[in-house]
């Protein structure tokens, strides 16, 4: 068993939320005797604001062998901390055909932005997973995103250390529904195993069960969504 | 990155790999396309104004105002020809909902709509030649018959004329004009220049005046039912009866019948004590024309509350000035006369009073009553219109009961005052041209339909960080000691055209573009292209736009706004990249396929070397 998560994210205002989910995801598979990593990317200016930023997390049930490269080759989950990434790149790259298990964080329906994929991308994918994690998420001031509601704590969460050592708390925000589904959509490791390692359990909790799932797997789906809508 | 004597591997030996590539003077940004940093994206969306949204005619309040700023006098002038025949009439008489309604009022002051479309109807009027004339398309054969040649009749047979109508007006009066010329007096609207609008739309050409043709006695319903189609503007020109004692005695005189002698140069006298009854703005143009007649004493007498009359603040305070007296919360009870000639009236104290329905209802007080001296009474409580020709199931409560597009029955349409009571000038010829446009339809078989709504631009949504403050030029008034000598010298003056510009250059142009640059100057990104200055040619590069929306956020107006990139579905809206700095798509996968050796090699070496060290085990090995 060997799973690579790969989480799309917007550089500095979103940065935060994309490192939870890694760090979470890693921690608890340790916690539960995994081999696990995490790591951010640094190759494509994450101190930009709005770039497109990785951050990579790969666990499984022996040694990981690749010391030195931390991009993930091929990353079977996929999780888009914000919804127009499905849109701005491949993120398929490298994912094995018909593996691909895409989390979106989107208050859109599945159907809906399965057009932005291209037919090979719609060959990776086997689950789409839409979560409208801002609506589940803690509703703290004027808006769960950091970047909206509070840009003093987004300076403060730019000096951490990248998740070796955290300044605010682990799993908050957006982090913890998104969380939530890809733990309860995938499937692979025990729920209150990532929990105990999320800040926010109760919105870990509301992703992992409002979610959509739309099989793609299944034929009548890719029919469906080879329908204009 | 690199440092002098390190080998950089293959894989890593890609152009601009890791590094911003800078824009280069051919290439521009081409290489680096940042189009996917967006996830909002701007758009310009032109809203409405209010001032735009109140006109009753829908005048492009904002669009004329931008170029009187830019001294562009003609395209201002033709753009109120657009919506409205009459500028210089408006522009003198309208009670300007557009300055109620505009955003500024917020800020600081309303802007002098009204006085910048009288500067602008007046530019138009000295033209030597009428522009409108030159394009106007050649009749199509059909006849459409006006009647009553007001505002509303006379904007009607413009617009219908301008869409290819022929046109027969039939004016009851001796001559066109109908309240504007009937309920206005000269002070207000001069005759010359209410002439020149009015022979500007005859002068278009297959507009026949008819004057002295009273429809219902000279023509027919049945004969109006045999043109292609019909619109009626009788408007209300019968003032109603004062029902007390003594209202038949002479001196007696309908406030509005008053007016239009005036208003027709007809000899009119009135004694030195004189009465108004009403609380309108008819009774006050009675009063005022009154004092310029010759009265010593003109008295309103008004049953509603002093801060509940129904005179425009403006009037109100200009009678006020010229010297008419009020007395509010006062009835006529009774007039007295002595052999058939008026001397006094018996005035009471009296009230308002509103049932649940919103009826109102006059209250007088009883043992209130007081005698008053007067030569003459007017009464100006409200008008109405003899409709005994017209069939009774299209008439309601002394109105005609048109539909909301203004439709009576068939290709029949009614507007102005017949069919909704005492309203403005602008009101009637806002009727006249929803009728033209949907005569237009009916003729030609089309279906009639509502007009779009509308989204009317709030203050809230302004950037009102630029517009500093500006006190409102107030139009210059004629004093009143010198103004009510004589009818003919006007109350309200014109702008100068150096006011016309300072006061239109006051103008937010809410929730319209009007091609200030400020997107195209503080895009940090270039990508606000600019191709032309006119309204709205702005374009956003969307390839290129990384949505930081400082554009929008410092847009003036308010046009541009924020729209989630994901609703742009077209295949044309996607900037996919692997990241921002894959350069070209796929590179990130050509440092990927030798990786996996590379790692192995260095891997081994390292290995390698850490064994020689120990098999060497000299020292910390350190140092090669």
């Amino acid at each position: 068993m060997y799973h690579e998560i790969t989480v799309w994210t917007r550089g500095i205002i979103m940065d935060k939320e994309a490192r939870d989910i890694v760090n979470c995801v890693a921690t608890g598979a340790e916690k539960l005797g995994y081999y696990a990593q995490f790591i951010s990317d640094y190759i494509d200016d994450p101190d930009r604001t709005n770039c497109l930023v990785h951050k990579y997390a790969r666990f499984g049930d022996e040694p990981i062998a690749d010391r030195f490269v931390y991009e993930n080759a091929n990353p079977d989950w996929v999780v888009l901390v914000e919804e127009t990434l499905v849109k701005a790149s491949n993120f398929f790259r490298g994912t094995p055909d018909g593996e691909g298990v895409l989390v979106v964080n989107s208050a859109r329906e599945p159907e809906y932005l399965l057009k932005f994929l291209p037919e090979f991308m719609l060959a990776k994918l086997k689950k789409l997973v839409v979560v409208d994690a801002v609506a589940l998420a803690e509703q703290e001031g004027g808006s769960p995103w950091m970047f909206v509601r509070d840009l003093g704590q987004l300076a403060f969460d730019r000096t951490s250390t990248e998740g070796a050592a955290e300044r605010s708390e682990v799993g908050i925000g957006v982090a913890a529904p998104l969380l939530g589904a890809l733990i309860a959509a995938t499937g692979v490791l025990p729920l209150e195993a990532v929990q105990e390692t999320v800040s926010d359990k109760e919105a870990f909790s509301r992703g992992a069960e409002h979610h959509k799932v739309l099989d793609y797997a299944q034929a009548q789906v890719r029919e469906a969504a080879a329908q204009p809508i | 990155m690199s440092v002098k004597g390190t080998t950089i591997p293959p894989h890593l030996r890609l152009p601009l790999a890791g590094v911003t590539p800078a824009p280069t003077e051919e290439a521009g940004q081409v290489l680096f396309p940042t189009g996917n940093f967006r996830f909002y994206r701007p758009v310009y969306k032109d809203k409405t104004p209010p001032c735009n949204h109140a006109c009753p005619t829908g005048e492009q309040i904002q669009k004329y105002l931008d170029f009187v700023k830019h001294e562009r006098f003609l395209d201002g002038y033709l753009t109120i020809m657009e919506d409205n025949p009459m500028p210089s009439v408006t522009g003198r008489v309208c009670y300007h909902p557009c300055e109620g309604a505009c955003n500024r009022k917020d800020h600081d002051e309303p802007i002098g709509i009204r006085n910048v479309e009288r500067f602008l109807g007046d530019f138009g009027l000295e033209l030597a030649e009428d522009p409108i004339k030159d394009n106007l398309p050649a009749t199509n054969g059909k006849h459409v018959a006006v009647v009553g040649a007001g505002p509303g009749g006379l904007a009607c047979a413009y617009h219908l004329r301008r869409l290819g109508y022929r046109i027969t007006i039939l004016e009851a009066l001796s001559k066109p004009g109908g309240m504007l010329r009937g309920g206005i007096p000269h002070w207000h609207l001069p005759e010359d220049v209410l002439n020149s609008e009015v022979d500007k739309i005859e002068g278009l050409g297959d507009i026949e005046i008819k004057c002295n043709t009273r429809v219902g006695t000279e023509i027919s319903w049945d004969d109006l039912k045999s043109y292609d189609a019909a619109f009626l503007a009788l408007g209300q020109d019968v003032g109603r009866k004062l029902p007390v004692e003594g209202s038949n005695l002479r001196g007696v005189m309908g406030g509005l019948e008053f007016v239009r002698e005036a208003g027709f140069n007809k000899p009119v006298k009135v004694g030195k004590k004189v009465i108004v009854v009403g609380g309108g703005n008819t009774a006050s143009d009675a009063a005022r024309s009154a004092l310029r007649l010759g009265a010593e004493e003109v008295t309103i007498v008004s049953l509603e509350d002093p801060d509940e009359l129904l005179i425009v603040p403006e009037d109100l305070e200009q009678g006020k000035d010229e010297g008419v007296q009020f007395k509010t919360n006062t009835a006529c009870a009774r007039i007295l006369g002595e052999d058939g000639v008026v001397t006094g009236a018996v005035l009471c104290e009296a009230h308002l009073t509103k049932d649940e329905e919103g009826n109102v209802t006059p209250q007088m007080t009883e043992g209130t009553e007081y005698e008053v001296e007067c030569d003459n009474v007017m009464i100006a409580i409200g008008q109405v219109q003899h409709l005994d020709w017209i069939p009774d199931h299209l008439i309601e409560g002394g109105l005609l009961k048109a539909d909301s597009y203004g439709r009576l029955e068939d290709s029949i349409f009614a507007g102005g005052d017949i069919i909704r009571g005492p309203a403005m000038a602008v009101d009637a010829l806002g009727d006249g041209k929803r009728a033209a446009r949907n005569i237009d339809k009916v003729v030609t078989a089309l279906e009639l339909a509502p007009d779009e709504p509308v989204e009317v631009m709030p203050y809230e949504r302004l950037n009102t960080a630029y517009f500093k403050h500006a006190p409102r030029i107030e139009a210059p008034l004629t004093p009143p000691e010198e103004r009510i000598r004589d009818q003919e010298i006007e109350v309200t003056l014109a702008y100068t055209q150096e006011q016309a510009i300072t006061e239109s250059d006051r103008c937010m142009s809410c929730g319209v573009c009007n091609g200030c640059d400020n997107c195209y100057i503080v895009c940090p990104d270039v990508s606000v292209m600019r191709d032309t200055r006119e309204n709205g040619a702005y374009s956003i590069r969307t390839k290129y736009c990384k949505g930081c929306l400082v554009c929008v956020q410092e847009c003036p107006t308010g046009c541009l706004e924020k729209v989630p990139e994901l609703d742009f579905e077209d295949e044309g809206d996607v900037t996919r990249m692997e990241t921002a700095f894959s350069v070209y798509d796929g590179s990130h996968a050509e440092q990927s396929i030798p990786i996996a050796k590379l790692q192995e090699e260095a891997i081994a070496e390292y290995d390698a070397a850490r064994r020689r060290r120990v098999g060497a085990s000299t020292g910390n090995g350190r140092g090669r």
